[in-house]
């Protein structure tokens, strides 16, 4: 925004410069409602409070906050007996639904007693809660009964010490706008500040209490209705203000009647107290202009969409997003029938985008009153001195150019073979103003009809805006698939900032390929077919040594066992000292049983059930083997004791 | 040099051959079959491959681990060494070498696939 303002003093006129240094000084806003209530939006709001009402405090919200948007109820006669017959005159709250609702109808008079009056007095007390003090006073004042002020404040201030929540405090301030003026209000004003600092800063959009809602929009009332009605101005900064609509109004569809009724009360304060009021400033419909509608249409409204009755509004700038240059400055919008006219093609815009800053103006008490737009201005394009050839490539032969006018077709077709390129000049100029444009789309495409190919390329300017496309056919044949064939021509262009885009079917070019792939009629790429089916390969077994090599192996691994037979007989090993003692024929045939498992074991079992049966042989052979052995060594241990018996008596 | 390799093998063979009791012999040429035994199947890896790895180890290895058990055993009924096994009898010497048999082979039935 700043440099906006620098361009502005660029223009070397003191009255542009006061201006610039005192929007300077005010705080250029950079925010501006992003909600409000439009008039849709605003009937929605009004069909919710019309709906029927079935007890006094529905009929309260919808009385009350149909008043506040300048409506009514439907039938007000019912409204009001339906108001006295639910009246319970021993409620507060009864008294204070049927009081304030009946304020809202023409001749609606509650009926009112001396216990109704005794009743309400009492409950203004520090004992009673504030939203009680609230409706007493409330119902009091609106049945026209007298009220001590003082007592009120006192009893407030009171209860705010000891209910230090949002509502209550909201309540607070609410029941003071309904005391006479003289009163010491000032404790319950401060309040709006201490409030205010406890909102909730969302992204620097929106400010709205956790409480929801309704609390925040209750707020809004309540600050603005004691500002009105102590002739202060509310401590709210324009930022704040605005952040404050955007959180009220951003909801559109609104769960209860209690909620729509704060919204319509926040609605109504905002757009008529003596001190803040948020004005939008919206086009009606699209922001474009043209040279069939050169004219820009804006609305200026407040936050429930009522156009303002004393506004003016102001073009301080108009700058183009391309080039930034200021095509437009300190120009006014004329009204007619409520809507701010500015007829923009006056200025002989180049098409493209604009950034608008309007100001509105004309009241003090506007809030975000500095509003940027975008403007797009379209125009109509033409095709210029569009030129067609086919340029050999070692520019033997001299170039055949013909002219084609749109939107007519070239005459001839154009005949490009391997050693000649085709080549396109034009030019793209504004039917209105004839300057030379750019658009974003400028694509040439050809289109086979037999095979349904279509190739698009892009054309591109040269530093002059001259648009200039070559086909070199050898170097593009990949994107032909070398489809040697007639193709269509066309010429697109498009932009955003084009009213009429242009697809012109310009000529037939006749294209020669080499190394024709001919039984492929239709090229498609085959991306979207089954592709072939792969076959798993199961994992090959590894290459064995031939059965003889192996059979010849195992013999001759096993024939050291008959040479170990061989070498024991020859040195007389014997079995002669066998004993058939049980024991010993038992440990052999567990031992031989032991021995067999394990061949079973390879071949059939596994480990566990191995080592089962080997523990069960095991033990039979272990206690087998042990008598045995000791026996033996007995055996031995005596043969050696009568052998050295004998030795020693031979030496004798 | 090669005279005296000659020398000293024909001495060897000689008090092989008169010092050494029957018994000691006899594990002898058990252990030269369990080594001839192992040379051979080690040749055949060398040959032809070792395509089953798991089966040649295990082979290998209870030719290795029979030639080790036997060596013990040599050992332990040598009545040179008394002095040094003074607690284990000839028996008992044979008694480990079963026991210690028994779980080789289960490891190498184990192993051989």
């Amino acid at each position: 925004m700043i440099y906006l303002y620098i361009i502005g003093v660029d223009m070397a006129q003191p009255r542009v410069f006061c201006l610039v240094l005192l929007t300077v000084a005010l705080g250029a806003q950079a925010l501006t409602p992003s909600h409000h209530l439009s008039l849709s939006d605003v009937e929605r709001l009004k069909g919710l409070l019309s709906q029927p009402f079935t007890d006094l405090a529905s009929a309260y919200y919808s009385i009350v906050g149909l008043s506040k948007l300048g409506a009514a109820v439907a039938d007000e006669n019912d409204a009001c007996q339906f108001l006295k017959a639910q009246l319970d005159p021993m409620s507060v709250d009864s008294l204070f639904f049927a009081a304030e609702a009946s304020q809202a109808i023409a001749d609606c008079e509650m009926p009112v007693s001396n216990e109704t009056r005794d009743i309400l007095l009492a409950a203004v007390s520090e004992d009673s809660t504030v939203t009680q003090i609230f409706r007493a006073v409330s119902a009091l004042s609106s049945l026209g009964l007298p009220l001590a002020s003082q007592e009120v404040v006192a009893a407030l201030v009171a209860r705010i010490a000891k209910e230090d929540n949002v509502l209550a405090i909201t309540t607070a301030l609410q029941t003071a706008t309904r005391l006479s003026q003289q009163a010491e209000l000032g404790g319950i004003l401060e309040e709006i500040e201490d409030l205010a600092a406890r909102l909730d800063d969302l992204g620097g959009v929106y400010l709205q209490f956790e409480e929801g809602l309704e609390a925040t929009a209750l707020f809004v009332t309540a600050a603005y209705t004691l500002s009105d009605h102590a002739d202060t101005e509310p401590p709210l900064k324009e930022d704040q203000v605005i952040q404050l609509v955007n959180s009220v109004f951003s909801k559109k569809s609104w769960d209860s009647r209690s909620e729509a009724f704060s919204v319509a009360c926040a609605a109504a304060a905002l757009s008529s107290n003596r001190f803040h009021v948020p004005v939008i400033v919206s086009t009606q419909g699209p922001a474009t202009v043209s040279h069939s509608q050169p004219i820009l249409h804006l609305l200026v409204t407040d936050i429930l969409s009522n156009p303002l009755a004393s506004a003016n509004l102001l073009v301080e700038s108009a700058q183009a997003v391309a080039s930034k240059s200021v095509v437009l400055s300190q120009a006014p919008f004329s009204l007619r029938d409520g809507i701010f006219e500015l007829n923009f093609m006056a200025s002989q815009p180049a098409s493209g985008y604009y950034q608008f800053t309007v100001a509105v103006t004309g009241d003090s008490r506007l809030v975000a009153n500095q509003v940027e737009l975008k403007v797009k201005v379209s125009t109509e394009v033409a095709v210029t001195n569009m030129d067609l050839s086919v340029v050999d490539k070692d520019q033997s032969i001299g170039t055949k150019t013909s002219r084609v006018d749109y939107p007519f077709k070239a005459k001839g077709s154009f005949t490009a073979d391997s050693h000649q390129n085709f080549a396109m000049n034009f030019q793209l100029v504004d039917a209105n103003t004839g300057v030379e444009l750019t658009p974003h789309q400028t694509f040439v495409r050809f289109h086979n009809q037999k095979t349904g190919q279509e190739v698009v390329f892009v054309a591109e300017p040269d530093s002059k805006n001259l648009y200039k496309f070559e086909l070199d056919t050898a170097e593009r044949k990949s994107e032909f698939d070398s489809m040697s064939g007639t193709y269509v021509l066309h010429l697109i262009v498009g932009d955003a900032t084009l009213e009429n885009p242009i697809l012109w079917n310009v000529a037939d070019v006749v294209l020669k390929f080499l190394d024709e792939e001919a039984p492929a009629a239709i090229q498609s790429k085959t991306l979207y077919m089954p592709k072939p089916d792969i076959q798993h390969l199961f994992r090959e077994p590894e290459k064995k040594p031939p059965t003889v090599v192996s059979n010849t192996f195992t013999a001759l691994v096993l024939s050291p066992f008959l040479l170990l037979l061989i070498l024991w007989f020859k040195l007389g090993a014997n079995i002669s000292n066998f004993s058939l003692s049980p024991s010993s024929v038992l440990f052999h045939v567990g031992h031989a049983c032991m021995l067999g498992l394990m061949y079973v074991y390879w071949t059939h079992l596994n480990m566990f059930q191995t080592l089962k049966y080997l523990a069960i042989i095991g033990s039979l052979t272990f206690l087998a083997g042990n008598r045995m052995l000791a026996q033996k060594a007995v055996k031995r241990i005596a043969a050696e004791q009568s052998s050295r018996l004998a030795k020693y008596r031979s030496l004798r | 040099m090669s005279n005296s390799v000659i020398s000293v093998i024909s001495r060897f063979l000689e008090e092989y051959t008169t010092k050494t009791s029957n018994k000691l012999k006899v594990v002898d040429a058990y252990l030269f079959y369990i080594l001839l035994t192992g040379a051979l199947q080690f040749l055949y890896c060398l040959l032809v491959g070792t395509f089953p790895f798991n089966s040649f180890l295990a082979g290998f290895i209870s030719c290795v681990g029979a030639f080790i058990l036997g060596v013990c055993l040599r050992i332990q009924i040598n009545p040179d060494n008394k002095g040094d096994f003074l607690s284990i009898s000839q028996e008992r010497a044979f008694a480990d070498f079963l026991l210690a048999h028994t779980v080789l082979h289960l490891v190498v039935i184990n192993f051989i696939g």
